[in-house]
């Protein structure tokens, strides 16, 4: 393993100042793939990007002094927070002590009290006010209508960043229509920005939030191949200018331009990038790559993609079939004889049935006791390889009730082929039942 | 659990958290955070690390290598894989080999979320429950929102106290990072709210948003598990496989007294018991009685065996290998133990298929002799439909031989496939109170008349037989209910009544009836 040796200390003096900055290397570039909006700061120049877009509107209400709202729709992973984030930070050295942001996430604070509750005791925070955690519901909306006006009145804009927006939109929407009805007065100056993975975001609404919804949209989608490049150059390249001597960085990024450069590596990113193109699903690649390091050497090799892909390409179950016992295969076998021969439903009983019949036609040596095999599927059931039909048949017990396969048939295949003990009978059974 | 028992060394080091920390040595003395947050024994190198969990070298350099070097921020990672594969053990003695700060909290004893939120945050504030607090937590959280603002809040201060510890050089941890290791996430699956709390847990990194906190996830579910709940960022996987017959081999091997003899007794038993189960802890728990018995003809059990002496000792230890295959699953007690002896030496010809209990003739458990009628009666009820039941039961009994070829005639006719498969399918029948009690007055009356014709004169029984049908028989039945023995099965949406079923197997059922010397197997209606 090409690793082994990159937990070893360095022994010697140009070696070890070779290897602690490979270390700083190392850091660096996990501290850039590990926060997405690093990534996104490349896009900050070009004018078509969402970031431009989103800081011309809020930049636009915090001059005019106006409301506004908006929704940032795309797939996990593609960015939508980091970009707010980003946003938001430049915008406050822009307008030093004019913005202050909420931040609400559907995940916690989706509860129309407990989001009232949030946002006032961000307001407190914000403002240096006391916060009291007594407050009814209603206190805690009319504190936040007064906290509107008076932002209003100094000319400072509330950003009310709402993460996971569909969660909001369950139940009866009271906390968007509070927040968004008080943002129809002229006297306030807030902004409402929308964050979710549901393209039909905005349908989830009712009508009275709706109307008072502005339905600008700002769409994030997967990178493109050109996008893909400027970040990959972004990413991995070491900066010239810092602490790194000129040579370590000469060669590390010469060894980048090289990796970048390859076939089988652009071969794969694109295989990486069909199945899921968002920018999160590149960083974690990035990073099992970047992980992969060898300290010793300093260097990114092509090895280290590799292995990082290999990773993205595990099969789970086809692991699980190939770890199993082998009563455990026989017993999967035997789950597969009995569905292609289209018995509706089967259980423990005849399962163990068929087993004993295979025993019967074919003098196998692994004939193994009831309570053996109802341990064996036992643990079939505790990895998920197979599954009780019914939820709720608590009366029955676990022999009686009705299960099925989790396993594919090819999975199954497969696995069979590449578990080491398989006996070679069970893989005839199984060719067998192919081609009937 | 079970990966104490295989390392039986890793047991105390994770309690030591809470058991062995929790009486607070000097309660004057506030806890450091390196006693908290740091592994309390001693780090160990690397070597001593990877000889500890044989087999599993590249997982610990997978997981080594994606926590990264001191300071290196880190991505979430999911560390999976069956269960006993070692994966709390491995991420646990990776963070005593690293001397990092960590936070440990098992989602299977914490089985709530409150409980979980709370473990979290006492860790993180250097809060122990004792006496002197009235066992009360560092803070009151109750909401996820809560939980999220109290993390931050603690995270924050404990990062000051470890930045504060290192400028006074008082520090003993390395790096500046908190890494929470989330144990058996698969539990929450099951929990009220699943959905929310497992989307929480795996959005931890995106909420807090502090390149501080590191998160490892562990879980014996495969990551598609998660994928539903979020459809979310998944954290980086590391798989740990199963062990291959070596690493079983090496495992079983560690902290052996005699390594030589033990070696030999794996080689001649591993093999056969490896096809069964893969399990490190269940083979431990197999092989251990079996070692035992190889050791009997032994004098001197440090002695190195030479050839001969193995090829006596695999001799005299073959016949158990078989029966004790089909232990696998149990914990032997003494008694069945014992049993277990007699039982391999005279009883095999006559019941070799059902291996498993065919040994213990007698019943375990003591119960009463009403008990076992019920028990009985409840067996007939499930497994015998209730048309035959006037046929099987008259006046008379069902032990004269008209009956029995009546009966034998209905059986041809019901004997198809289907209703076999129908038994197998659907398990054992329900029936109402009155059919059991009904039964059980067939039983007892039969067994009171045989009784009769040897000793007429013997009143007391009879009378016994009577009395026991009162509320006595209904205390004993609630007893099988919850010795879950009978199960009560929902009531019928006609009668209104509630239903039972018997849980019981044929061979309990024939074991018990033959400790009442109750002819079942007339009884029973053959398909």
């Amino acid at each position: 393993m090409a690793s082994s040796s990159s937990f070893k200390l360095a022994p010697a003096s140009p070696s070890a100042q070779k290897s602690s900055m490979a270390e700083k290397a190392l850091a660096l570039l996990r501290s850039r793939l590990r926060d997405q909006s690093f990534a996104h700061g490349v896009f900050k120049s070009s004018p078509d990007s969402n970031y431009s877009k989103l800081k011309f509107l809020i930049s636009t209400s915090i001059a005019e002094g106006c409301n506004n709202s908006v929704l940032l729709l795309g797939p996990r992973g593609s960015g939508k927070i980091s970009v707010v984030e980003l946003v938001l930070a430049d915008l406050s050295a822009d307008y030093p002590d004019m913005l202050s942001v909420i931040r609400l996430n559907g995940l916690l604070h989706s509860d129309d009290n407990c989001g009232l509750k949030e946002i006032a005791r961000q307001l407190c925070l914000e403002h240096q006010l006391l916060f009291s955690k007594m407050a009814s519901s209603d206190d805690n909306s009319q504190f936040m209508l007064d906290m509107l006006r008076e932002c209003g009145l100094a000319h400072k804009t509330l950003i009310f960043l709402l993460d996971e927006f569909d969660l909001f939109a369950q139940g009866k929407q009271r906390l968007l229509y509070s927040l968004l009805d008080a943002m129809q007065t002229l006297s306030s100056q807030a902004v409402a920005i929308g964050v979710s993975c549901r393209l039909d975001a905005d349908q989830l609404l009712e009508k009275r939030v709706r109307s008072r919804f502005s339905h600008r949209k700002l769409l994030f989608i997967p990178l493109t191949t050109e996008d893909l490049k400027v970040f990959l150059n972004h990413a991995l390249y070491l900066p010239e200018d810092s602490s790194f001597s000129s040579n370590y960085v000469k060669e590390f990024n010469s060894r980048v331009k090289i990796i970048l450069g390859d076939k089988k590596f652009n071969e794969a990113l694109n295989s990486l990038s069909n199945v899921d193109g968002t920018i999160g699903n590149i960083l974690r690649f990035l990073y099992q790559a970047v992980s992969y390091m060898d300290l010793a050497s300093g260097l990114l090799t092509l090895q280290n993609f590799k292995s990082a892909i290999l990773c993205f390409q595990k099969q789970p179950k086809l692991d699980i079939v190939k770890d199993a016992s082998v009563l455990e295969l026989y017993i999967l076998v035997c789950m597969n004889r009995l569905e292609t021969k289209e018995q509706n439903t089967y259980n423990f009983n005849s399962i163990l049935k068929e087993y004993k019949a295979i025993h019967e036609a074919y003098k196998t040596s692994d004939h193994y006791g009831r309570t053996v095999c109802s341990r064996a599927y036992e643990h079939l059931l505790e990895q998920e390889l197979i599954c009780f039909v019914d939820g709720k048949g608590r009366h029955l017990s676990n022999e009686c009730r009705p299960v099925k396969l989790l396993v594919s048939f090819s999975e199954l295949c497969h696995g069979l082929k590449s578990n080491t003990s398989c006996p070679a009978i069970l893989q005839k059974l199984l060719d067998h039942e192919s081609f009937k | 659990m079970r990966k104490e028992e295989r390392t039986p060394e890793s047991a105390s080091k994770r309690t030591t958290r809470s058991t062995v920390a929790s009486p607070a040595p000097k309660p004057s003395k506030p806890p450091s955070i390196s006693d908290c947050l740091l592994f309390p024994d001693d780090p160990i190198s690397l070597d001593t690390l990877l000889s500890g969990l044989p087999g599993r070298k590249n997982q610990i350099f997978d997981v080594l290598r994606l926590i990264g070097p001191v300071n290196s921020p880190m991505l979430p990672i999911l560390v999976y894989g069956g269960a006993s594969t070692g994966k709390t053990a491995s991420v646990l003695r990776i963070f005593r080999h690293l001397r990092r700060h960590f936070v440990y909290a098992s989602c299977r004893t914490c089985y709530c979320p409150r409980i979980l939120f709370d473990s979290v945050l006492n860790q993180l504030s250097l809060h122990r429950r004792s006496e002197e607090n009235g066992y009360t937590n560092a803070k009151k959280c109750e909401r996820a929102s809560d939980f999220v603002n109290l993390l931050r809040d603690a995270l924050v201060r404990a990062i000051n106290l470890i930045g504060a510890g290192s400028k006074e050089r008082t520090r003993v941890g390395d790096g500046e990072m908190i890494y929470l290791v989330f144990d058996n996430l698969e539990a929450i699956r099951s929990w009220d709210k699943s959905t929310s709390v497992l989307s929480l847990l795996l959005r931890l990194h995106d909420l807090l948003r502090m390149p501080e906190v590191g998160l490892v996830y562990i879980s014996s579910a495969t990551p598609d598990a998660y994928y539903g709940c979020t459809g979310s960022i998944e954290p980086v996987p590391v798989n740990f496989p199963g062990y291959n017959v070596n690493e079983v081999f090496d495992i079983l091997m560690l902290n052996q007294a005699n390594p030589k003899l033990y070696s030999t007794f794996l080689s001649a038993v591993l093999k056969s018991f490896y096809r069964v189960t893969r399990r490190v802890d269940e083979l431990w728990i197999a092989l251990n009685p079996l070692f035992k018995k190889y050791c009997e003809p032994l004098s001197d059990l440090n002695s190195v065996p030479d050839e001969g002496m193995k090829r006596r000792l695999f001799n005299s230890i073959q016949p158990h290998i078989t029966a004790a295959l089909n232990e696998v699953v149990e914990i032997p007690s003494y008694a069945s133990h014992e049993k277990n002896k007699e039982g391999s030496g005279s009883r095999r010809g006559t019941m070799r298929r059902l291996s498993g209990k065919e040994a213990i003739s007698d019943l375990d458990f003591h119960m009463s002799v009403s008990a076992k009628y019920l028990l009985v009666s409840a067996f007939l009820a499930s497994r015998n439909p209730a048309t035959l039941d006037a046929a099987l039961f008259d006046s008379t009994g069902g032990s004269d031989n008209r009956k029995r070829k009546r009966r034998s005639s209905q059986m041809s006719i019901e004997k198809n496939d289907s209703v076999v498969e129908d038994i197998l399918i659907k398990g054992p029948g329900s029936f109402p109170l009155e059919r059991l009690l009904a039964i059980y007055q067939c039983i007892t009356s039969v067994v009171e008349g045989e009784f009769n014709e040897q000793q007429p004169e013997d009143g007391v029984t009879m009378e016994g037989g009577k009395i026991g049908l009162m509320s006595d028989v209904l205390l004993q039945l609630s007893t099988l209910c919850n010795a879950n023995f009978i199960v009560r099965s929902g009531s019928c949406p006609l009668e209104g009544s509630t239903r039972f079923r018997s849980t019981i197997d044929e061979d309990l059922a024939l074991m018990v009836a033959r400790s009442i010397n109750f002819p079942l197997a007339k009884y029973l209606c053959r398909r």
